[in-house]
C-alpha cells in the first residue's frame, strides 16, 4: 500500500459556463480521513466525480489506490467504494439482496458475497431488517445500507459524499460511529465531503477547504482553526463591578481587553496561558465566575476561508498556506 | 472482522477470463432487474393484463365489424399482436433507463468494476425475461380465441425466437432513447409515439390492401409490417392478401436482418454513450 491513498495534482475542469475546478491539489494519507469542505458549488462534487472515474479532468492528474484515474479507471473502480447523497440503494431489493448484488459486481464469489453481506448487516445493525425491501427502511437505515454496500469488497479507499446530509442527529451519530469503526478496523482511507463542520471535527484527520474551484486551505482541523485567529483566555466576573475589572486588568497587564464583566487576553500558549492566568487570579478569586480557554471554531475558519474571493488570475487567498505539507 | 478481503479483488487479465467475467457481470445485472420486477407485482399484473385487453378490444369490439377475406380475423389478429408487443419493450426500457439516468443510479454503476455493457445488457435481457409471463398469458388467450400454430410447433417456436430477437433490438432502441431523453416523461413520449405509429399504420390489425394508396405505401414499407408478416408465416396464419413489396415477400429474412443490424449498430453506440465521461 502506497503512503498516499489519493493524490491529486492540478485538477482543472470546466463545464459550458462555469470553471468548476481551477487547479486543485489534494492528498489523502493511507489510513486517514480527509474532509473536503466547501460551500455548495465550490467544486467538491466535481473533484469527487473525477477521483471516482466518473468525470475526466481537463488538466491535472490523480492517483487513487495506486492507479491513475484516467488511464486505469477499471483498476481504480475495483479498489474504491463510493457512497453518496443519491439513491444508490435499490429500494425494490431487500437489504441483503442489495449487498449480495453489489458484492457480485465486485466479483466476489456467491458464497463470499453472502458471507460478507451477513457480516455487514450485523455490523450496521440491519440484521433484523435484512429480508425487507429497502423501500421500507428509514433514511438512516438506507445510508447505513449504502455504506455497507460500498464496503462489501473491503475497498482500501472510500468516498463518502455528504454521508449524513438530511439525517436526524441520532442517525447521524450512528453513521459517524459506523464510519469510525470502518477506519479503525479495516484501515480504510476515506475522502469525505460534508456541509457540516462538526462532521469534519468528528471524523477527519485532515481538512481541505475549497472555494471557487481552488484550495483555500488545507491542514489538520486544529491548524485550520488556528490559521484564522488565536486562542483567548476569557475571564468572566461575578458582577459588572468596575473596580473588580480594574484590579483584574492590573493583574493581567495592558494586553487584557475589558468589556463589562468579561475580560479577554490572548493565549499564545493555549493551556499554558490559561494556567498562567489562573495563577494570577488568586488575589481576586472570590470575584471570578468563570475562566476558560476559547479556541476559534472550525466554523469561523470555514466562514473566513470561503468568503475570500480569489482574484481572477487564480492567485490563492492569504490562508492558502495554512498547514501546507 | 473475520474475513479479510483486501487483495481478493479479482482482476481478469487474459481475454477469455475477461469475457467470462463480463458474462458474469451481465448475469448479475440481469438478476438485479429480475429481482426488482419481482417486488413490483402490480407492474407485472398490468403487463399481463394488457394483451388480454388487446385481444378483447380488437378481436371482439373492432373485430366484430372486420371481415377478413379468406381467413379467420382473430387468428390473423393474434399473429399481428404477437409481433406488435415487440414494440412495447422499447418504451418500457426507454423509461427505465431515463429514470436510472435522472436518479443517479447509472453513476453508481459507473463507479463499479463491471463490464461496460453489463448494465444495459442486463436491463434489456431482463425485459425479455420479465415479459415471459405476459407472453404465456397471450399465447393462452390466442389459443382460446382460436389461433393455432398451423405451421407446426417447431416453426411457431422459431417464430417466437425471431420475435424475441426483434424485441431485443427494439429494447436497445429504447435504451438509446432513454440515454438521451432529458427526463423519464420525455422518454415515455419519445418512445410511445413511434411505437403507436408503427403499430397502427401497419398490417397488424387490417390487411394493407384496403388502405388509401399513400398510406398503403407507408404501411407496406413499415418495418413492423415485415415482422408481422414473418410472424404470420412462421405461425401458418393467412397473410390476408399479398403485396409486391420485397420486404413483405421475404419477411423472415428481413426481420432477421433488421434485428441483427439494429443490434450491431445500437449496442456499441448506446454503450459508448453510457461509458462517456464528461
Amino acid at each position: 500500500m502506497p503512503e498516499e491513498a489519493i493524490r491529486a495534482e492540478g485538477l482543472v475542469k470546466s463545464f459550458k459556463k462555469t470553471r468548476a475546478l481551477r487547479g486543485i491539489d489534494l492528498t489523502v494519507r493511507t489510513g486517514t480521513v480527509l474532509a473536503l469542505l466547501g460551500r455548495n458549488g465550490a467544486g467538491k462534487s466535481t473533484a469527487v466525480r473525477i477521483l471516482t472515474t466518473l468525470t475526466r479532468p481537463d488538466a491535472g492528474s490523480a492517483i487513487v489506490a495506486g492507479f491513475d484515474v484516467i488511464r486505469s479507471a477499471e483498476r481504480v473502480r475495483a479498489r474504491i467504494g463510493v457512497t453518496g447523497q443519491g439513491p444508490t440503494v435499490d429500494e425494490l431489493l431487500t437489504g441483503r439482496q442489495n449487498l449480495v448484488i453489489i458484492g457480485r459486481m465486485f466479483h466476489l464469489s456467491p458464497q463470499q458475497a453472502r458471507l460478507r453481506a451477513g457480516q455487514l448487516l450485523e455490523q450496521f445493525g440491519l440484521a433484523d431488517a435484512a429480508g425487507r425491501l429497502a423501500r421500507t427502511y428509514s433514511g438512516g437505515m438506507r445510508r447505513r445500507l449504502d455504506l455497507a454496500a460500498s464496503m462489501i469488497a473491503a475497498p482500501p479507499v472510500m468516498f463518502l459524499d455528504e454521508p449524513t446530509t438530511g439525517l436526524d442527529p441520532v442517525s447521524r451519530a450512528q453513521m459517524w460511529q459506523a464510519i469510525r469503526e470502518m477506519v479503525t478496523q479495516s484501515g480504510t482511507s476515506v475522502l469525505l465531503t460534508s456541509q457540516y463542520l462538526e462532521e469534519a471535527e468528528q471524523l477527519a484527520d485532515d481538512v481541505t477547504v475549497i472555494n471557487d474551484g481552488l484550495v483555500a486551505a488545507s491542514g489538520t482541523p486544529r491548524q485550520l482553526r488556528e490559521s484564522v485567529g488565536q486562542a483567548n483566555v476569557r475571564v468572566v466576573l461575578r458582577d459588572a463591578d468596575s473596580s473588580a475589572a480594574g484590579r483584574l486588568g492590573a493583574l493581567l497587564g495592558p494586553a487584557a481587553r475589558i468589556d463589562g464583566r468579561v475580560v479577554t487576553l490572548a493565549a499564545p500558549d493555549g493551556l499554558g496561558s490559561l494556567a498562567d492566568v489562573v495563577a494570577r487570579l488568586h488575589p481576586i478569586a472570590a470575584e471570578v465566575d468563570d475562566v476558560a480557554l476559547q479556541r476559534p471554531s472550525l466554523e469561523e475558519a470555514f466562514t473566513i476561508l470561503t468568503s475570500a474571493r480569489p482574484s481572477e488570475d487564480g492567485a490563492r487567498p492569504e490562508h492558502a498556506m495554512a498547514g501546507a505539507r | 472482522m473475520s474475513l479479510t478481503l483486501t487483495g481478493s479483488v479479482r482482476e481478469a487479465r487474459d481475454p477469455l477470463q475477461r469475457l467470462a467475467q463480463a458474462l458474469g457481470d451481465v448475469r448479475t445485472t440481469t438478476l438485479r432487474y429480475v429481482l426488482r420486477a419481482r417486488s413490483q407485482p402490480d407492474v407485472i399484473i398490468g403487463s399481463v393484463l394488457m394483451p388480454v385487453v388487446f385481444v378483447v378490444l380488437f378481436g371482439y369490439v373492432f373485430g366484430s365489424a372486420i371481415h377478413l377475406p379468406g381467413g379467420h380475423y382473430r387468428t390473423y389478429l393474434m399473429s399481428g399482436l404477437f409481433a406488435q408487443t415487440t414494440l412495447f419493450s422499447s418504451s418500457s426500457v426507454a423509461v427505465a433507463v431515463a429514470t436510472d439516468m435522472s436518479e443517479g443510479v447509472i453513476d453508481r454503476f459507473r463507479t463499479l468494476p463491471i463490464a461496460r455493457s453489463a448494465v444495459l445488457l442486463g436491463r434489456t435481457i431482463a425485459t425479455i425475461i420479465v415479459g415471459l409471463p405476459s407472453l404465456a398469458v397471450m399465447i393462452t388467450c390466442a389459443l382460446i380465441v382460436g389461433w393455432r400454430p398451423a405451421a407446426g410447433v417447431p416453426n411457431a417456436m422459431a417464430g417466437f425466437a425471431l420475435l424475441s430477437l426483434f424485441g431485443f433490438a427494439m429494447s436497445w432502441v429504447g435504451a438509446l432513447v432513454g440515454m438521451h431523453a432529458r427526463s423519464p416523461q420525455a422518454a415515455d413520449g419519445l418512445s410511445m409515439l413511434p411505437a403507436f405509429v408503427l403499430g397502427f399504420v401497419s398490417n397488424v390489425f387490417v390487411p394493407t390492401a384496403g388502405l388509401p394508396a399513400w398510406l398503403r405505401v407507408v404501411a407496406q414499407w413499415n418495418p413492423l409490417s415485415a415482422v408481422v408478416a414473418a410472424a404470420r408465416q412462421m405461425f401458418g396464419t393467412p397473410q390476408g392478401g399479398s403485396a409486391h413489396v420485397w420486404t413483405l415477400e421475404h419477411p423472415v429474412v428481413t426481420t432477421l436482418a433488421m434485428g441483427l443490424v439494429l443490434l450491431a449498430v445500437l449496442i456499441p453506440v448506446t454503450v459508448r454513450r453510457y461509458t462517456r465521461r464528461d
